[in-house]
């Protein structure tokens, strides 16, 4: 084992290199060391660490839909090719994925974790060359003129994995100050229904549905604005934003918008006006990636114009009445290229990330397509998988394509994430019985699966669509949620998971999994056999009177009424 | 109302003029919390409230300085809850019927899990005062919960020590103390829980329970646990009864987990402490200076002795 070239030792060391200079310690912390320090001059790719590589690790890719999944090292086998309309989304050295085995932020073995804790300024990774596990920093071609720390980078052995992940996870957490919300959020959102065909008709009508759920938060999804980067332009038949806001507003919930705000299309009116506001290569816009149709340009979040852009669409949509922003295709904010200022592409990204929060204070932002560790302090909640789909997927590749089948195996082995990061978001749950190729099991092991791990509980469906059964799932899965998820065996590669959850609100909960038979078993301990009323007195005080129930009906405890 | 910070010790200090007020012993017809009383004038069952005199308090009031020198301060964010375990005014835990300690259990639980969804919550302290030697102010069956927004001193010298002890072995300690425990201190146990006068105890006939199963919180508790918890609770404090024939003094104090802080349910394992401050019929045992002033305890009574005596005190459910 050596960090920084040298043979693993704690105490405080000096690393000079022709063009850098790294002063670096290694500490004990609980469960195994630290490493933290400061770097200072042109130092690129950095070599953090080296061990023999073990036989299984469990790899994870830099951004929300990227795959985290088991492999056996020796039989990796590298793609051939990385489609070069989405390599970003990919890596953000898309061509070193031909070449070998990549994790992003952290690796997994048996009873061993390594892991960096943080991405501010480096994109850290790991990639296996020659049978040995190797950890860089990549700074770019940033030149620091005074030391910047390093990002910080962690050992932890124990016997148990799931622990070391969770650490790991709370590690990460403590470094970026992330956002700590301790309640999920319920809602309803209009992509995997609509997809780009929505209407306005179909939101009020949609609306008028949602007030026998228990929606907090209603989000128009892709499908309602003009262009990618004309957010506030609406396409025809929607009316403006101010007045989405309002309606969504007057039906009782949290008025939701997705934009996608790092990116720019070819076509768009700001593209148009600003050509010079995008990351370019070789002095020319540089493609980030291509969808709907279109080149999509990324934006330059290094110059101020573009930020105070920024600061101006979200202080617009959150003064018009939105409180809930979904953020896509973030990572479109840390591509490589020409930048204005000479900073990294995580800097850029994060410049961006920081506009919004600070532009939306404390409203709640939930991250899509983003890089993983560059995100946390900023966002409330993050997607951690691919796109859902109504339908299984077996047959999609495991690359971030949409499949119900990839959203839930990324929802299992991220969950050490949740409420130490973030809000976990599973994606959302599809429970209508038309219109869907999911089966009824397939909805009901979504749904389950996804109140167990206690993530956001997004529902996407014309409501119209939505029976008896489909509420009836909606209603057990909130059961589900509220409690405290460890994956046992997160290291399998059977796809096969079994789960544990405490103190949620059905009682304590063990969940089997099988993605690859699509069969699952649900263990629920008999809850509490009692009812709470909560009643508030004239001056303030909370009473909570308590009787007993009998029997089923003892999973009465109302949920917590903040 | 405000938190104070003592550099000396690094611990936090509750100060509250409101607790002044608090009443002490009235009669059962003053009962406030007797069904028709002051706080409960409703029929109930059981019930959790926010105390009237409370140390800590959701919205507390705002503290004009926080800092200055040596000094500092905080709002006293946080929640004391008066739980009152029955209606009935003239029983105790060992007097309950069974059925209603069951409930009282899940009451707990379910007063932990909605406690320590508030952000500021980090400890749900559940605990009682038994009887006028050690301080409880009405006579009617209850305890008390504190929701405190930082981890109390002893309790974050336990979970070190719990650390320090995982670090070290790579097992959880309570775990450990289980296996070795034979029948020389055992008081009584039941499938899932161990009652037992530890090897380490601090007060003549102090008793510990200890979940057979690694559990760090009363959340973690299956159906059945919560069932068998009840149970070896109502037999310990029968016991207690029975030892002198009167009824007997304690201090019960739950201690789980810490809650929305750093996680440390892999070395921390729930366990309940009884401290009771008889040391014979007529005698008591005193927190004086050594006790307090060096967190130095001097058991007059053998551990093992003190469990031999509990656990030939025979009860009957």
């Amino acid at each position: 084992m050596h960090v920084f070239g040298r043979a693993f030792q704690e105490g405080n060391f000096v690393l000079k290199e022709k063009s850098y200079v790294l002063e670096y310690t290694v500490e004990r912390i609980h469960l195994g060391w630290k490493v933290t320090g400061t770097v200072r001059g042109r130092p690129g790719r950095v070599e953090v660490f080296r061990e023999g590589a073990p036989e299984r690790l469990l790899v994870n890719n830099w951004q929300s839909w990227g795959p985290c999944r088991v492999v056996r090292v020796r039989d990796y086998v590298p793609p051939d090719r990385i489609d070069p309309d989405w390599q970003y989304t990919a890596s953000v050295f898309p061509e070193q994925l031909t070449k070998g085995l990549q994790s992003d932020y952290f690796v997994a073995s048996e009873g061993k974790v390594l892991g960096f804790l943080s991405s501010r300024i480096a994109h850290p990774f790991f990639f296996v060359e020659n049978g040995e596990l190797v950890a860089y920093m990549d700074f770019f071609e940033a030149n620091f003129e005074e030391p910047v720390p390093i990002e910080p980078f962690v050992i932890l052995e124990d016997p148990n994995t799931s622990l070391l992940l969770e650490r790991y996870a709370e590690l990460v957490g403590e470094e970026n100050n992330a956002r700590r919300r301790t309640k999920a959020v319920v809602g309803w959102c209009s992509w995997y229904h609509y997809f780009l065909d929505l209407t306005w008709d179909e939101v009020v009508k949609n609306l008028k549905l949602a007030k026998d759920y228990p929606f907090e938060v209603f989000q128009i999804d892709d499908g309602y604005e003009a262009d990618i980067g004309d957010w506030l332009n609406v396409k025809e038949g929607f009316p403006d934003l101010e007045t989405v806001a309002r309606v969504i507003g007057e039906h009782g919930f949290a008025p939701g918008i997705w934009t996608a705000p790092f990116s720019v299309s070819e076509t768009s009116r700001l593209y148009l006006e600003h050509p010079d506001w995008v990351v370019r290569e070789n002095g020319e816009p540089k493609m980030a990636y291509r969808n709907w149709k279109r080149r999509i340009y990324a934006l330059d979040l290094t110059r101020e114009d573009v930020r105070g852009w920024l600061w101006e669409l979200f202080s617009t949509l959150k003064r018009i009445g939105f409180r809930y922003f979904k953020i896509d295709f973030l990572f479109a904010g840390a591509i490589p290229g020409e930048r204005s200022r000479n900073v990294t592409p995580v800097q850029a990204l994060r410049m961006g990330l920081e506009t919004i929060r600070n532009a939306v204070e404390d409203a709640f932002v939930l991250g899509c397509g983003s890089p993983l560790l560059p995100a946390v302090g900023f966002v409330d909640g993050m997607r951690i998988g691919p796109d859902t789909a109504p339908f299984w997927g077996d047959r999609v590749p495991d690359i971030g394509a949409p499949a119900a089948k990839w959203a839930l195996r990324n929802a299992i082995t991220r969950y050490f994430m949740h409420d130490k990061l973030w809000l976990n978001d599973p994606d959302c749950l599809i429970l209508r019985s038309e219109k869907n190729e999911l089966s009824p099991q397939e909805r009901r092991l979504y749904a389950f699966l996804s109140g167990v791990l206690d993530g956001l509980m997004i529902v996407s469906d014309d409501l119209e669509f939505v029976d008896i059964e489909g509420r009836k799932v909606l209603e057990e899965t909130l059961k589900l949620h509220g409690g405290k998820p460890r994956v046992l065996n997160v290291l399998n590669e059977k796809l096969a998971y079994e789960i544990v959850s405490f103190g949620a609100r059905s009682g304590n909960v063990k969940m089997y999994v099988d993605l690859e038979k699509r069969t699952f078993n649900l263990e629920v301990d008999d809850g509490l056999s009692i009812r709470r009323k909560t009643v508030e007195r004239g001056d303030g005080r909370k009473f909570h009177f308590y009787e007993g129930v009998r029997g089923d009906d003892g999973t009465q405890v109302q949920p917590t009424d903040r | 109302m405000e938190l104070r910070y003592n550099p000396l010790t690094d611990e936090w200090v509750i100060v509250s003029a409101e607790t002044q007020k608090r009443p002490v012993q009235p009669s059962k017809v003053e009962c406030p919390i007797c069904p028709g009383g002051l706080e409960l004038p409703e029929e109930y069952d059981l019930v959790s409230f926010e105390n009237r005199f409370p140390s800590l308090k959701r919205n507390p009031p705002e503290v004009d300085w926080k800092e200055m020198g040596p000094f500092r301060r905080e709002r006293s964010f946080g929640v004391c809850e008066v739980v009152v375990y029955t209606s009935d005014h003239n029983t105790a835990l060992p007097g309950m019927p069974l059925q209603q300690i069951e409930k009282l259990v899940d009451m707990w639980v379910d007063r932990t899990r909605d406690l320590s969804g508030y952000d500021f919550v980090r400890y749900v302290f559940i605990f009682e005062n038994r009887g006028k030697e050690v301080g409880a102010s009405l006579p009617h069956p209850h305890g008390q919960i504190y929701a405190f927004p930082f981890l109390p001193k002893r309790i974050e010298v336990k979970i070190e020590a719990m650390r320090k002890w995982y670090e070290e072995k790579r097992r959880c300690v309570v775990c450990e103390v289980l296996e070795s425990e034979g029948e020389e201190r055992k008081v009584y146990e039941n499938e899932g829980f161990l009652a037992l006068v530890p090897f380490y105890a601090r007060f003549p006939y102090e008793v510990h329970i200890y979940p057979k199963r690694h559990v760090s919180t009363l959340l973690e508790f299956s159906k059945k646990e919560r069932r068998d918890f009840a149970e070896i609770l109502k037999i310990v404090t029968m016991k207690y009864d029975k030892l002198f024939e009167q009824e007997f003094p304690y201090m019960m104090m739950f201690f789980q987990a810490p809650f929305n802080t750093e996680s440390v349910d892999h070395f921390f394992h729930f366990h309940v402490e009884f401290n009771p401050p008889k040391r014979d019929k007529d005698k008591l045992k005193w927190m004086a200076s050594v006790e307090t002033g060096t967190w130095t305890f001097i058991n007059p009574v053998v551990p093992e002795e003190a469990a031999k005596r509990l656990r030939e005190t025979e009860v009957v459910l």
